[in-house]
C-alpha cells in the first residue's frame, strides 16, 4: 500500500493531530495530504481520529464536590466583605 | 464541544467578580473545578490538599483580579495561578513529580503499534501491515450512545495525568492549544505530542470497543 514514497504511513499516523490542529508545516502538510489521497488506511484513520474528538466532545461536564462549592463561596463572600 | 469564551467576555465576567457577583463566581467555579482540582493533584501529595490548593488559587484569584489584563484568556490566567500555587505547596511538601511521570515516560516511542506496519527493510517498510478495524459508519445510536461515552471517559482516566488532562482540556472542554499550553505550563511541542499520544489512545480503545460489539 506504498503511496507517497516521500512520506509513509507510519509516519502519516504519528501526524494526524498536529494535521487535524493546523499545525503542520507547509511543507510537511503537502506531503500529508498528497499521501492521504492515495491511502485508504491513513484516510480511514484519519477520519476515526475527527470522530474520536467529535465523540469526545460529548462527554458530560463533571461537577465539583458540594462541600467545596460551599467552602468556595464563603470564601468569596468574606473576601467581599474584606474589601 | 464548549465554545471558547471571547476576551471581551472575560473582561466583562472579570467585572461582575470585582463587583462581588456570586452567580460568576459560582459558574466559573463550576466550569473550572473539576480539572483545577484533577491538576493541583499532580503537584501535591493527597486530595485533601488539592483542594486547599484550589481554595488557595481562588483566593488569588479574586485578589489578584485587578492584575487581570486580558492578554491571555481569563481561565488561562486561572490556571496558571493555580499551578503556580500547586508547584509551591508541592514543594513545601518536600514532593518532586518528575516530568515523566506525569506525562508517561514513552513520549519518544511510536504511538502505533510497529506491527501494524511493514518492518524496515521490507519492501512495504512503513506502509500497512495490519489495517485497524473499520468502525467508522458505526450506526449513530450506537456511536453517540453512553456505552461509548463510557469507553471514552474510560480510556481517558487509563492515561498519565498529563495526557489526560490535555485531552480534556482540549477536546471534552474545546480550549485552544495556546490555552493549554499556557494553563498547564507546557511547550507546544510537548502539548502536540501529549495530545496525540492520548487521541491515539482514546480511538485504539472505541476501536477494540466497536471491534467487539460488531461481533457479538
Amino acid at each position: 500500500m506504498s503511496v507517497d514514497a516521500s512520506i509513509s504511513c507510519q509516519e502519516v499516523v504519528e501526524l494526524l493531530s498536529a494535521y487535524l490542529d493546523g499545525e503542520l508545516d507547509p511543507t510537511t502538510l503537502e506531503r500529508v495530504e498528497a499521501h492521504l489521497a492515495g491511502c485508504d488506511g491513513c484516510t480511514m484513520v484519519l477520519e476515526e481520529f475527527r470522530e474520536t474528538i467529535r465523540l469526545s466532545g460529548g462527554l458530560t461536564v463533571e461537577h465539583v464536590d458540594e462541600t467545596q462549592r460551599r467552602t468556595l463561596l464563603e470564601a468569596f463572600r468574606d473576601w467581599r466583605a474584606g474589601s | 464541544m464548549a465554545e471558547p469564551r471571547k476576551p471581551p467576555d472575560d473582561l466583562a465576567l472579570v467585572e461582575l467578580l470585582r463587583a462581588g457577583d456570586e452567580t460568576a463566581f459560582m459558574m466559573l467555579v463550576d466550569e473550572l473545578g473539576p480539572s483545577m482540582r484533577r491538576v493541583a493533584r499532580m503537584y501535591v501529595s493527597s486530595d485533601a490538599v488539592a483542594d486547599d490548593v484550589v481554595q488557595e488559587a481562588w483566593l488569588g484569584v479574586v485578589k489578584g483580579l485587578d492584575g487581570f489584563e486580558g492578554r491571555a484568556s481569563l481561565r488561562t490566567w486561572i490556571f496558571r495561578i493555580l499551578v503556580n500555587t500547586a508547584k509551591t505547596r508541592g514543594q513545601r511538601e518536600n514532593r518532586s513529580v518528575p516530568f515523566a511521570a506525569l506525562t508517561g515516560d514513552d513520549l519518544d516511542q511510536p504511538t502505533f503499534e510497529p506491527s501494524a506496519f511493514g518492518a524496515p527493510g521490507e519492501p512495504n517498510a512503513g506502509g500497512w501491515s495490519t489495517l485497524p478495524f473499520d468502525w467508522r459508519g458505526m450506526p449513530e445510536e450506537r456511536a453517540e450512545g453512553t456505552e461509548t461515552l463510557h469507553v471514552i471517559g474510560g480510556a481517558i482516566a487509563m492515561l498519565p495525568p498529563m495526557q489526560a488532562e490535555v485531552i480534556r482540556l482540549r477536546d471534552v472542554l474545546g480550549w485552544t492549544s495556546d490555552e493549554v499550553c499556557n494553563a498547564l505550563d507546557l511547550t507546544e511541542t510537548n502539548q502536540r505530542v501529549l495530545l496525540h499520544r492520548a487521541r491515539t489512545k482514546v480511538r485504539g480503545a472505541l476501536e477494540e470497543h466497536f471491534r467487539s460489539v460488531s461481533e457479538a
